[in-house]
């Protein structure tokens, strides 16, 4: 714990003396960018008095504002607030340090760097309305049971990340990145965590337990033609997540992606093991278990195939689930061990530059019956319209 | 019950009339670059639509060399960018060019129209006749 606050303090005062040290900038340069999406998600399946808590069965609208501001070719200040459905977040606001290409300085509020996606979580950078289910943040069905997904992108937090980039010989590149943020937040004893609470502004984002939570994640890119490569990843992120900093979580994962031309295949797995709070022995649906009762694990795996047919049309396949392994609340409508999968197909057609129509269909398979309609198949559609300048 | 049906149909009958309305790809059409640029716009279009859509960069209205070498090089440094250095290149040669073609056309647009020659009214040069009108005599009758 000690040593933890003395990490802090000793790269705040990096930092500081970083910026002390950086050249004046000549001129500064601003960049303003932005992005909306408007999607409307039809289930069909879905009862309609069960519709809404359950899942968004309707319109939903998503926009980001972003404010890159360059001092100088080594710092820079990067800002961006986003309208969704838990109000206006502050997506980024960070100062980003460039002392070499393998020595880079990220300090503010950020979203770490994990996995493949998070890079694309805006909706104009990704080709369908839904994020793969591993990153889903709400638009899911039946999400209240599943308590979202397992890790909700995108994940901004407080801290400080270095990263870095190093050529590997003439057709490799070396990705790194470590960092120590905040962490997942929940109330007093928990069963999972609170993602709400965590982005939540109510909170001020301040930390809610004092300790750190550490990550870091490694990449390598092959370099296959000019316009083809594959990168493979590697992720981790460990920490506390409730105020008495008894419970962890520990979120590892793994990505690839192929570039080939116009066509992209991205593959990913992510695994969450999460603590809960055992206080309260009474509302388990199954009785709890003395040695390693009080932890779930939740697996999350998506692959996607996208293929630009023309310059304007995309065409996107994926085949995304979720299984989870571990104790519910009595109330819960999971199992001990549940599932879900998911069939995507869908279309992006860039209408105008920067404007994209997006339709897609979804079949989902859970391996849970809802508890009023006693359905295992759902199926649900998207049209959205996303923008970005 | 049957509002949403109605309102899914309804929003997918939106999209594609806007789409048949307006037909324009997301990027560049290559085949009306020169030839000698459309390697690095390929390069372009490849790498920095890992991330982001290229509306990104093509929208930023950046017209600045000096600003795209800061803008791409604080890209090329985002984690799992996958830009090398030798990238970076190409993809300068493209954005320079573009910012090129960008400042010729707002300097097209901003210059001031061209003077017109001022019609000199004369027994020999009479004004026009209004649309409809009966061109009846060409002299200056009805003159003080």
């Amino acid at each position: 714990m000690r040593s933890s606050r003395f990490l802090l303090v000793a790269l705040a005062l990096l930092v500081a003396a970083l910026l002390a040290l950086a050249t004046p900038a000549s001129a500064i340069e601003r960049n303003f960018a932005g992005s909306a999406q408007l999607d409307y998600q039809f289930v069909p399946t879905a009862r309609s008095a069960q519709a809404s808590p359950k899942t968004f069965d309707g319109f939903t609208m998503e926009f980001a504002a972003k404010l890159a501001v360059d001092f100088s070719d080594k710092i820079s200040a990067n800002m961006k607030v986003c309208y969704g459905c838990h109000g206006f977040e502050a997506d980024m606001m960070y100062f980003d340090l460039r002392v070499a290409d393998e020595l880079n300085f990220r300090i503010g509020r950020f979203s770490p760097s994990f996995g493949g996606f998070n890079l694309r979580h805006d909706p104009a950078n990704h080709r369908l309305s839904d994020k793969p289910l591993p990153y889903d943040m709400g638009r899911m069905l039946r999400m209240r049971q599943w308590k979202l997904s397992v890790l909700p992108s995108p994940f901004p937090d407080n801290g400080l990340e270095v990263n870095g980039t190093k050529a590997v010989g003439p057709s490799a590149q070396l990705d790194y990145a470590a960092y120590v943020v905040s962490g997942f937040k929940a109330g007093p004893n928990p069963l999972d965590i609170d993602f709400q609470l965590s982005h939540s502004p109510q909170a001020y984002y301040v930390d809610d337990n004092s300790r750190p939570t550490f990550g870091g994640r490694a990449s390598l890119t092959f370099k296959l033609g000019e316009t083809s490569d594959l990168t493979l990843g590697l992720s981790g992120m460990y920490g506390t997540y409730d105020p008495s900093n008894d419970l962890s979580y520990l979120i590892v994962g793994g990505d690839a992606t192929l570039r080939f031309d116009k066509l992209n295949i991205r593959a990913e797995y992510l695994g969450r093991r999460t603590e809960f709070s055992t206080s309260d022995r009474t509302i388990f649906k199954y009785a709890v278990a003395d040695a390693r009762g009080d932890f779930s694990m939740k697996h999350g795996a998506y692959v996607e195939v996208e293929e630009g047919l023309t310059n304007e049309l995309d065409l996107i396949g994926r085949l995304d689930g979720m299984y989870r392994v571990g104790n519910v609340e009595s109330t819960s409508e999971l199992d001990r061990r549940s599932s879900v999968i998911r069939y995507t197909i869908g279309t992006a057609y860039a209408i105008e530059r920067g404007l994209r129509i997006k339709l897609s269909t979804e079949l989902w398979e859970f391996s849970d019956r809802d508890a009023l309609s006693g359905r295992k198949l759902e199926l649900s559609m998207h049209t959205a319209l996303a923008g970005s300048f | 019950m049957m509002l949403r049906p109605l309102a899914a149909a309804a929003a997918a009958a939106l999209v594609t009339i806007t789409a048949s309305a307006c037909q324009r790809g997301e990027g560049l059409d290559p085949s009306k670059m020169p030839e000698s640029v459309r390697a690095d716009y390929e390069l372009f279009a490849n790498r920095c639509s890992k991330c982001h859509s290229l509306a990104r960069p093509l929208t930023s209205n950046i017209t600045d060399d000096e600003q795209w070498v800061r803008y791409v090089n604080r890209m090329r440094r985002q984690p799992g960018s996958g830009i090398s250095r030798t990238d970076q290149e190409g993809i300068l040669r493209f954005l320079t060019y573009y910012a090129a073609d960008l400042r010729r056309a707002q300097a097209e647009k901003n210059a001031p129209p061209a003077p017109q020659a001022v019609p000199v009214l004369t027994k020999e040069n009479p004004p026009p006749p209004a649309p409809g009108a009966t061109m009846t005599t060409t002299t200056d009758a009805g003159a003080p």
